[in-house]
């Protein structure tokens, strides 16, 4: 009898033990301007997981070494210095503007991977902010012109007076890859965030939930306005309230449109886009951003090929999703009240 | 009489996971984990702040001042160029964490009760 009661008392330590979710390795890191943290649940093998986070660390500082508009030595510095020369560049670097380039052809110029000088004339590199007189501005505007970036194989050519900034991508891009490495090592979850505005979910929690991100309130960024559930998909959200400056009562945030070289005023607050792709997160939100909510969701009709969804936030505060995000987004707590116009 | 002391001892291991999971189960109590290029400086629970205080940080990269209170944290003053740690204002849960990158100081929130995973903007 008394044996009896030990088991049933054995049996219940166990049970409540089980409740526990496996541990993860995890890591935090100062990269591309922004910190990341890497969350990855390989319980089978930690030790294994452990030597794909330092992998992924090691792959990432080389990256930014690459990518990077600032570093010395960068493929991106060394395109920007070479005066019209010719440069070879690594292949992810030369993969990175391959993917860009079309990417901007796709936005119009919405995106433009040339806007370097315009950031610097701002002031957003150095955070030494001043204001362009408009002339200087015109100047700017006419020299920004992705086509003008000319690729063969690992061959850049820039015209001289132009310099490249990735700073719009290589966030995304090093998500990809970085997925990339995780799936191949057969962990089969994990979460990347690559700095607060883009993060790379891969397959689910574990036990088999979704991932569930908040959406940050750009009218109140300390909140979040929205959850979105991910399941092997990315998320990126660019917003006027990330970067900004104050002068003279004016706002001047960090998103150049790059047709007039100035702040983009579009009338929008902040952009999501949800897709299989960090890369094309990190790109696209830049872009609808600079669009605005009509030309961005006309370019979500246009093309269902780049498989994205999305979400704006304009700057009265109306929230317009994507019809796609059925099912995967929904209001958070003390924002259940709001309206959600759901594009078509 | 060795069998009852294992009794005893299991009954109360039983006990104090029931209590635990009960706990986990309650009214969140989120703390503040403040760190430093990774390492961990600081934890706060918030739900322990009867008066609110703040508390200066500083190495030689620069100074930020954080102002606590029941429930939530912000930077209120900080010596970094950009300031992004500052306009971020008051968090109070767990979405987005505040960083300071000139200063490689980082406050995220942890326990708010809301079971999101991370946070995008």
């Amino acid at each position: 009898m008394k044996k009896g009661l030990l088991w049933v008392l054995l049996a219940l330590c166990t049970l409540t033990g089980c409740q526990k979710a496996p541990e993860p390795v995890e890591a935090t890191t100062f990269a591309m301007d922004t910190v990341m943290d890497f969350t990855l649940y390989g319980d089978w093998d930690r030790e294994r997981a452990k030597e794909v986070r330092d992998w992924m660390l090691e792959r990432l500082g080389w990256l930014d070494g690459k990518l990077s508009a600032t570093k010395e030595g960068s493929d991106v510095g060394q395109i920007n210095r070479a005066g019209g020369e010719s440069v070879e560049v690594g292949t992810p670097t030369a993969e990175l503007l391959s993917q860009s380039l079309e990417l901007c052809e796709v936005t119009g110029g919405a995106l433009d991977i040339t806007a370097y000088p315009a950031v610097k004339a701002w002031g957003f590199t150095q955070e030494e902010h001043r204001v362009p007189a408009p002339d200087e501005l015109e100047a700017l505007a006419q020299s920004i012109d992705y086509s003008a970036v000319r690729l063969e194989g690992d061959t850049v050519t820039l015209p001289e007076g132009m310099e490249l900034d990735l700073g719009a991508v290589a966030k995304g891009y090093a998500g990809d890859v970085l997925a990339e490495t995780v799936r191949a090592s057969d962990i089969p979850s994990a979460l990347l965030d690559l700095g607060q505005s883009t993060i790379m979910a891969v397959g689910t929690k574990p036990g088999g939930a979704p991932w569930r991100i908040g959406v940050v309130d750009p009218a109140q960024p300390g909140s979040y306005f929205a959850v979105v559930e991910l399941e092997d998909m990315a998320m990126g959200t660019s917003g006027g309230y990330q970067r900004y400056f104050e002068q003279d009562g004016e706002t001047y945030w960090h998103i150049l449109d790059p047709d007039t070289a100035a702040p983009a005023r579009s009338g929008l607050a902040s952009v999501t886009v949800v897709s299989p792709s960090a890369f094309l997160c990190d790109g696209l939100s830049t872009a609808l951003f600079v669009m605005g909510l009509e030309e961005g969701a006309q370019l979500w009709r246009d093309h269902p090929e780049l498989e994205f969804e999305a979400i704006f936030v304009t700057e009265k505060g109306e929230i317009y999703r994507t019809a796609g995000l059925e099912d995967r987004f929904s209001l958070a707590e003390g924002y259940e009240g709001r309206e959600v116009v759901v594009l078509e | 009489m060795r069998t009852k002391l294992i009794a005893g001892l299991l009954l109360a291991a039983v006990a104090g996971s029931v209590v635990f999971i009960l706990l986990r189960g309650r009214a969140p109590a989120p703390v503040a984990r403040i760190s430093r290029d990774g390492v961990l400086l600081e934890e706060i629970d918030l739900s322990q702040v009867d008066e609110p205080y703040s508390l200066t940080l500083e190495d030689d990269s620069g100074r930020n001042v954080l102002s606590v209170e029941r429930g939530r944290v912000c930077v209120s003053e900080a010596d970094c160029p950009d300031q992004v740690c500052v306009k971020q204002g008051w968090v109070s849960n767990g979405a987005v964490p505040i960083v300071c990158l000139p200063h490689k100081l980082v406050v995220e929130l942890v326990g708010t009760g809301e079971d999101l995973d991370g946070g995008a903007g």
